[in-house]
């Protein structure tokens, strides 16, 4: 028994996610507990339930059947996406749900899954090559239907999770830094136009400097892509000061949300002062007052990580963000020692979707991101993520119990 | 594989930026937590801006001439702040306010889940006397405090319990459909007009911005108040009600049991709406007493129950007009047809009976002396169907969709509907007879009756029936009229004149059923009905209008278990019909005698 589970049982992943899931429904409790009497609560621990089993379902799977259903499951799934679009329920704004059961579903949770797998499944095949242009082209236009569909919800946040699990995904499976940089620098250098000069020279700065190092790519190119990225920044700044001001001042606040302390930026504020007024040690579970007195708008959603720093301070925030750091090492780690390819690559994109989240999800509840509405894993309020990140977790393990299979 | 594939770089590069995100993020919480901890630790206690709904005050309500029927005055409320309120000090407040200890607790515990920190009303309405004792123990009773609200009062001799309707404590069920304007304790209208109109009366909350520190104790206002939203208040409405009609019926009907509709046939505004016995609504502007609730739900005369919008009694005789219009207008009867009434009718092996032996009467003496007999034999005549779509025009069977909800939409026999009881081919035109003098299945409403009266009075043109003529918006600042869906029953003048003619003389001549509705000096036309009922004494019923010329008032009055329709609802309606005409009752007076001589010299 105890070689079975050496053998095959991850239990820094398990463990891991059990804590997180553990602090994840302590703070749920605490953010909801009102007149309603725990019905969140109860309905968060019901989810976490769902997902428990899910997860030691994903671990069980065999290695060769998720490869080779990989895609037949994700064209699937993408038929249920259309289906929100059509029939779905509008929820703060986006259609994104449908109703199960007298349960909300957000299909876009589960196509992550089908998505990685599917890009793995892809990027896996002996006949596939990353460095090859044309099947490159390929896996980006699987990456780009669901983004299209999300988008149509219209779910900004979720789409760009997907981008950021693709690109990681491809530079694991050796495609060239070089390529990396062309896809990613426009969003910087246009991000930074607009926040100002220096961040914007900042930017230019870096990406010259990474050009120049890499000696082995194409002079001409290097120049004409620094060269593009300039005139990008530019237009950026012709385009934005021709706005209407008040475009101007919405992607202003989105950028930074001080400009608006008592619209968008109320938020933000409010879980600043929540973090921050959590001092050391915190105030002590269910006694935070911005949490308690509700100072924070869906806190239970998007700014979760508000009650562990609050009620138990830097010590619990380094806690989450430690048992959070454990899960990723763990899957780099995992992507390392795995035999097979698909399994690797699956590995990163879950790592990568992770990263992604955590990031931009506290990084926001801190002030140092701009507020886009993704949810923290494993802690947020929310049957179909808590599941789909439980799930992806599942997935880690199985990649961990077939990792000496090719 | 190729070897760039995961290799040791890629590896690496992915741990370095995973690493630099999470010291980027423990530097932020560092800095947030522990180098400005104290900092946003002082602004979280002083930071919390409360936000604390203002009620406005809610809409005020005036009849026709517009006095004041539905005013606000100030009442004052008892507060807890749940995390203050010392529990020792429970004994006393009870004491004072004469509640149970359980009860305060209970108010305490649900507002303590919802937000402790946010006072929550324990007693409304309290007296002067418990103002008072409240007032003396202030210093020991820490987190009670006197909130000044407004309550209904109503200063006129109007009742109008089931017209007015009241606004009470919102419900749970109600709070969870309606969270995103309304908090528990909050007001709502359950009942009437308040009900119907509770959008346009109860005005808009407005905010006020406080600054609170974590405790929940309150600084100040935040910002100076500029960020407050000043609440809107409720709109006013108009009624078509006449405020002294409206006393009078009830004064009237006040030891009956009945209803008294009264519509302006003109425009289709409710002139009176009285259903007797009813309850005093100041009981409900305030806190209800529990005891007043059972005994008003336990009382057999069931005073909450609106007489006048859903009762479904037979009519009696004041239905024989739908059948007299029928035959007229289908040209089945002329004015010269007659019957011979000897005192009763044979139908099969039944007898059908009549009140006198009226000898030969054509239809304008049988509408004038409410004859029977003529009426079994023209329904054997005219027939379930034609009958039956005459009512549908005037309404019957269906709710006149007035503007309070809780209407009755009575019943009225048609093919289907025999068929359907009795099944198809097992019933006979014997079970078609009582119908022609309002008796059996047919069921209607006092209002469906004055509806049906003001379309007698209008030949046809009338209005949807009404209560409130017109809402003041006090944002605009424009009276907004109520424009009432016209409507319009075309049957031929003659006919038309002939059954108007007969309900003239059922007032105005000598033999008539209705003489004692007749007004000093004004020509009234109605018909009296008496409908027998298996629980006691016959109900009374009359419909009429005046002046029959150009008539202005049209009215329908029913009172229960008492006799002939003649004798107890026609002086009623008279009564009603003069104080409207004329603003007062002048019968007994001067006037009487001027009046008279007007009629005689026109005669």
């Amino acid at each position: 028994m105890n070689t079975f589970f050496n053998e095959y049982f991850d239990r820094v992943t398990f463990f891991t996610v059990l804590g997180l899931v553990g602090i994840g429904l302590l703070s749920v409790y605490s953010a909801t507990f009102d007149a309603y009497e725990g019905r969140d609560f109860y309905r968060q621990l019901l989810w976490a339930g769902i997902g428990f089993t899910l997860m030691m379902t994903m671990m069980l799977l065999p290695l060769r059947w998720m490869q080779r259903s990989a895609l037949p499951l994700f064209f699937a799934s993408l038929s249920l996406l259309i289906l929100v679009l059509l029939v779905g329920k509008r929820v703060y704004g986006s259609q994104s749900w449908l109703g199960v059961a007298g349960l909300g579903i957000q299909p876009s949770e589960f196509v992550k899954i089908t998505t990685m797998l599917a890009v793995a499944s892809y990027l896996s095949r002996s006949d596939v090559k990353a460095t090859d242009l044309k099947d490159l082209t390929k896996a980006s236009i699987l990456v780009a239907l669901p983004i299209i569909l999300i988008m149509l919800q219209p779910d900004f946040g979720t789409s760009l999770t997907f981008l950021a699990m693709f690109i990681p995904v491809l530079y694991w499976a050796g495609a060239s830094k070089f390529l990396i940089i062309i896809i990613i620098a426009p969003a910087f250098v246009a991000a930074a136009s607009i926040m100002g000069t220096t961040p914007f020279l900042i930017v230019l700065l870096l990406l010259g400097g990474a050009l120049w190092t890499m000696r082995n790519e194409n002079r001409f190119v290097a120049a004409l892509v620094f060269g593009a990225n300039v005139v990008i920044g530019f237009l950026v700044q012709i385009i934005y000061d021709k706005l209407p001001l008040y475009q101007q001042k919405r992607i202003a606040t989105f950028l930074d949300p001080n400009n608006d302390p008592l619209g968008a930026g109320y938020n933000v504020i409010q879980a600043k002062v929540a973090i921050g007024s959590g001092g050391m040690f915190g105030k002590g579970f269910m006694r935070g007052t911005q949490t308690q007195l509700s100072f924070i708008p869906k806190q239970w959603t998007d700014f979760i990580f508000c009650v562990p720093a609050e009620e138990f301070g830097f010590v619990g925030g380094v806690v989450v963000l430690g048992l959070f750091a454990i899960l990723l090492y763990r899957g780099i780690h995992l992507a390392s020692i795995a035999k097979n390819k698909f399994s690797s690559l699956v590995a990163i994109a879950i790592v990568s979707l992770f990263a992604f989240h955590i990031f931009v999800n506290i990084g926001m509840s801190v002030g140092l991101m701009p507020v886009i509405g993704i949810p923290l894993p494993f802690l947020s309020y929310g049957g179909s993520s808590l599941v789909s990140y439980m799930m992806m977790a599942g997935l880690l393990m199985n990649v961990y119990a077939n990792r000496k299979e090719y | 594989m190729n070897d760039e594939f995961g290799s040791q770089e890629r590896r690496r590069v992915l741990k370095i930026i995973i690493a630099v995100g999470f010291i980027l993020l423990v530097g932020r919480l560092f800095q947030l937590q522990y180098i400005y901890g104290d900092l946003y630790g002082k602004e979280a206690e002083q930071n919390s801006i409360r936000n604390v709904p203002k009620v406005p005050i809610r809409g005020y309500m005036y009849d026709r001439k517009g006095t004041l029927l539905v005013d606000n005055r100030p009442s004052y409320t008892v507060m807890v702040t749940p995390i203050d309120f010392n529990a020792e000090n429970l004994p006393l407040l009870s004491s004072i306010l004469g509640m149970q200890q359980s009860d305060i607790v209970a108010k305490i515990k649900q507002a303590q889940r919802y937000n402790p920190f946010i006072p929550t009303r324990i007693k409304r309405d309290i007296s002067f006397a418990e103002l008072s004792m409240l007032e003396e123990h202030r210093d020991k009773l820490y987190g009670v405090e006197i909130q000044m609200e407004a309550k209904r009062y109503y200063p006129t001799a109007v009742r109008g319990s089931h017209m007015l309707g009241y606004a009470r404590e919102i419900s749970d069920a109600m709070l969870e459909k309606n969270k995103e304007y309304y908090q528990p304790g909050d007001l709502v209208g359950s009942a009437g007009l308040e009900a119907k109109y509770e959008e346009q009366l109860r005005g808009v909350k407005g905010w006020e911005f406080i600054s609170q520190n974590a405790k929940g104790q309150i600084i100040g206002t935040f910002d100076n108040g500029k960020h407050d939203i000043p609440p809107q208040d409720g709109f006013d409405l108009q009624l078509a009600i006449d405020a002294d009609v409206q006393a009078l019926a009830e004064s009237l009907l006040s030891d009956k049991r009945g209803a008294v509709v009264a519509i302006d046939p003109r425009n289709g505004g409710i002139i009176a709406m009285v259903s007797k016995p009813d309850y005093d609504l100041s009981h409900f502007s305030g806190v209800t007493p529990p005891d007043v609730w059972r005994a008003l739900n336990a009382d057999e005369s069931k005073p909450l129950f609106n007489r006048a919008t859903l009762t479904r009694y037979p009519p009696g005789s004041t239905f024989k007009m739908i059948l007299a219009l029928t035959a007229l207008e289908k040209g089945i009867i002329d004015e010269h047809w007659t019957v011979t009434c000897h005192g009763g009718f044979r139908y099969g092996n039944k007898m059908f009976k009549c009140e006198h032996v009226h000898g030969a009467v054509n239809v304008v003496d049988a509408i004038h002396r409410s004859c029977n007999i003529f009426f079994y034999q023209l329904m054997l005549k005219v027939g379930l169907d034609e009958w039956s779509a005459m009512g549908q025009q005037f309404g019957f069977g269906k709710p006149t969709k007035i503007d309070i909800m809780e209407e009755n939409a009575g019943l009225l026999p048609t093919r289907e509907y025999y068929d359907r009881v009795h099944g198809k081919g097992k019933w006979t035109p014997g079970y078609l007879i009582s119908l022609a003098i309002g008796q059996g299945e047919v069921g209607v409403s006092p209002l469906q009756m004055a509806n049906y009266a003001a379309i007698l009075a209008n030949k046809g043109k009338h209005y949807q029936p009404h209560i409130v003529n017109a809402v003041y918006d006090k944002r605009t600042k424009k009276l907004e009229k109520i424009v009432a869906e016209q409507h319009s029953l075309s049957l031929s003048d003659h006919t038309w004149d002939l059954v108007r003619e007969g309900m003239r003389r059922a007032v105005m001549a000598p033999g008539g059923t209705g003489t004692a509705a007749r007004i000093p000096g004004i020509e009234v036309a109605g018909k009296t009905g008496t409908a027998q009922n298996p629980h006691g004494k016959d109900h009374s019923w009359f419909i009429g209008f005046a002046p029959f010329d150009e008539p202005k008032i049209a009215i329908c009055v029913l009172i229960e278990n008492v006799g002939y329709g003649g004798s107890f609802a026609a002086p009623v309606a008279g009564l009603c019909m003069e104080q409207y005409l004329y603003g007062e009752i002048i019968r007994y007076g001067a006037k009487k005698k001027n009046a008279d001589d007007a009629i005689a010299a026109k005669e």
